[in-house]
């Protein structure tokens, strides 16, 4: 009797099961896809991502903090001083070594050079992963667009505390094209 | 050269259509062997465009149940073009034959495997007086073409010289043996109701109650006979989770592991097809054929003969068994893979024994009602 039994039961099971699994793939199947369609569409990225670093030329005082502040000493930097005035020969960093540590970021004593939100970086040449930061070719147009936001929110936000009125953080404009 | 053609003469319309417009004095024989040309024609091209379209399917299907996309780029709307571009990169792959294997077989048996399905298309109708062959025993034909691809299966797995093939193969032949039985068996259900082997005369007899006189509505064992049919329609056309004897998680591809190429496309494009072959068994033989309430209206307003008519009972067939592929897709993206052991089990002992009862009850009622 317990087979006749068992043997309905497992016809039964094998039924509702299967249908039990159904209900749950065709539910997502129904449901909108999370993928992101990536080079079309991307998450924002958060400000304090570690991506390519962009320099602040114009800031830099050629004083090696950050190179030496490196572990793995991938930054170079050469200028030569004329009085006041720095003659910029090159600012290199090899991305071949770089780690994205952000320890070149906190020595520097001008705070001119950051971490970009830049990160798809890909070449078929080696020499290329040496990257010139003196062009700001590191940083994609989007990073720009991000650090000129940030500025401006960091001013804001700044002001309405002198002037003592509550802040009110406005969220992260899209940047319209992609580097 | 006069043969007696009444057989050609009674079946097709594409024969009726070239002796209409053909000039005087062309023998029967050469509108005959045209009109099974353009037949062939029009089969293969079908069958073609139907593996693509039933692969982009799949993809998109599985894609969505797993929340992604499936493609997306190639051809603009939603990757359609995917499976053409696919096709061509297949046709300009090399057709690599293995050094041990035993060449003939090795490419004789894609041709079998896909003769075999096509052989078995031609005796299903496309609308209900548009038919490559009118065969009065046509689902008994079906049935045993269908079955044939076996045979190039077992071919391509002994012919390979690999372990994974011949490994793919048994497994097939075996699953067959075990699902042949319970396939036909299902399938007695609904001939005991509706006592017609054609596939046209069946969807016809099921006309009536407004398009609804289905087979399913007609007897009480013909939805689990349907039930046990669709599973013994899985097994029989090696689809997930009966997909053994392709098995890519333990046999590489199975039988298909040494082919590459157009050959290894050819049984892609017998699986889909067979698909849809047992798909459409399904909707003549269960639900209702060309029957709808669409095609009841169609026919009361413009009459059976009108192209209206004909082209709106070919497109219910056609979503029928689309429906059905769809079923499988979704069968094979919910269910894992079962055991060799299991799938005996399941054969021999439950699906044999159910769809004896079946065919015992619906008998019982047929003779009772």
């Amino acid at each position: 009797m317990t087979a006749t039994k068992d043997y309905l039961f497992n016809v039964w099971n094998s039924l509702t099961t299967t249908l039990v699994g159904m209900k749950i793939t065709g539910k997502y199947l129904l449901q909108k896809p999370i993928t992101v369609q990536y080079p079309d569409e991307r998450l924002p990225i958060p400000d304090r991502y570690r991506g390519i670093h962009y320099l602040e030329q114009e800031k830099c005082i050629d004083c090696l903090a950050c190179a030496r502040a490196c572990p793995i000493d991938c930054i170079e930097m050469d200028a030569v001083r004329h009085g006041k005035e720095l003659e910029w020969i090159s600012f290199t960093l090899d991305y071949q070594k770089c780690m994205f540590c952000e320890l070149c970021v906190y020595p520097c004593p001008k705070d001119c050079i950051h971490m970009g939100t830049e990160f798809a970086f890909v070449s078929f040449d080696r020499s290329e992963f040496k990257h010139d930061l003196l062009s700001f070719k590191g940083m994609a147009k989007e990073a720009r667009i991000r650090m000129k936001g940030a500025e401006e929110r960091k001013k804001a936000r700044e002001a309405a505390k002198a002037a003592g009125l509550p802040f009110e953080e406005e969220p992260e404009a899209e940047p319209e094209e992609h580097g | 050269m006069n043969v007696p053609m009444s057989a050609v003469e009674r079946s097709n319309v594409f024969y009726d259509l070239l002796a209409k417009f053909a000039p005087a004095g062309v023998p029967t024989w050469v509108l005959a062997l045209t009109a099974a040309g353009v037949g062939v024609g029009i089969l293969i091209t079908f069958v073609s465009v139907l593996a693509m379209f039933s692969v982009w399917m799949e993809r998109k299907v599985s894609g969505h149940i797993q929340c992604r996309y499936g493609p997306m780029y190639v051809g603009g709307w939603h990757g359609w073009a995917q499976s053409l571009a696919d096709g061509i990169k297949l046709l300009s792959k090399e057709d690599l034959i293995p050094l041990g294997a035993d060449r003939p077989l090795f490419m004789l048996a894609p041709a079998i495997v896909l003769a075999s399905i096509f052989g078995a298309l031609t005796a299903m109708p496309l609308t209900p007086s548009v038919y490559f062959a009118d065969i009065d025993l046509g689902l008994f034909f079906i049935l045993a073409m269908s079955s044939m691809t076996t045979i190039g299966v077992v071919m391509a797995g002994w012919a390979s010289a690999s372990k994974w093939s011949l490994y793919g193969a048994m497994r097939e032949a075996a699953q067959v043996v075990a699902y042949e039985i319970p396939l036909g068996l299902a399938l007695l259900v609904p001939l005991l109701v509706v006592g017609t082997l054609n596939l046209r005369e069946a969807s016809e007899l099921q006309s009536g109650w407004y398009g609804m006189h289905w087979l399913v509505f007609q007897n009480p064992f013909v939805f689990p006979a349907l039930l046990l049919f669709f599973t013994a329609a899985l097994a029989e056309t090696k689809r997930a989770p009966f997909d053994l004897p392709e098995a890519e998680s333990e046999l590489v591809a199975g039988f298909m592991t040494e082919y590459s190429g157009i050959r290894w496309s050819f049984f892609f494009m017998e699986e889909y097809a067979a698909m849809f072959l047992m798909s459409v068994v399904a909707a003549i033989f269960f639900l209702g054929g060309f029957e709808s309430p669409v095609t009841h209206l169609a026919r009361e307003q413009f009459g059976a003969d009108s192209p209206i008519y004909q082209a709106t009972a070919g497109f219910v067939l056609l979503l029928k068994a689309m429906f059905g592929i769809f079923l499988m897709m979704w069968l094979r993206w919910t269910l894992p893979r079962v055991r060799i052991d299991q799938v005996m089990t399941m054969g021999y002992k439950y699906l044999t024994p159910l769809a004896l009862v079946c065919v015992l009850g619906a008998g019982v009622w047929e003779a009772i009602f």
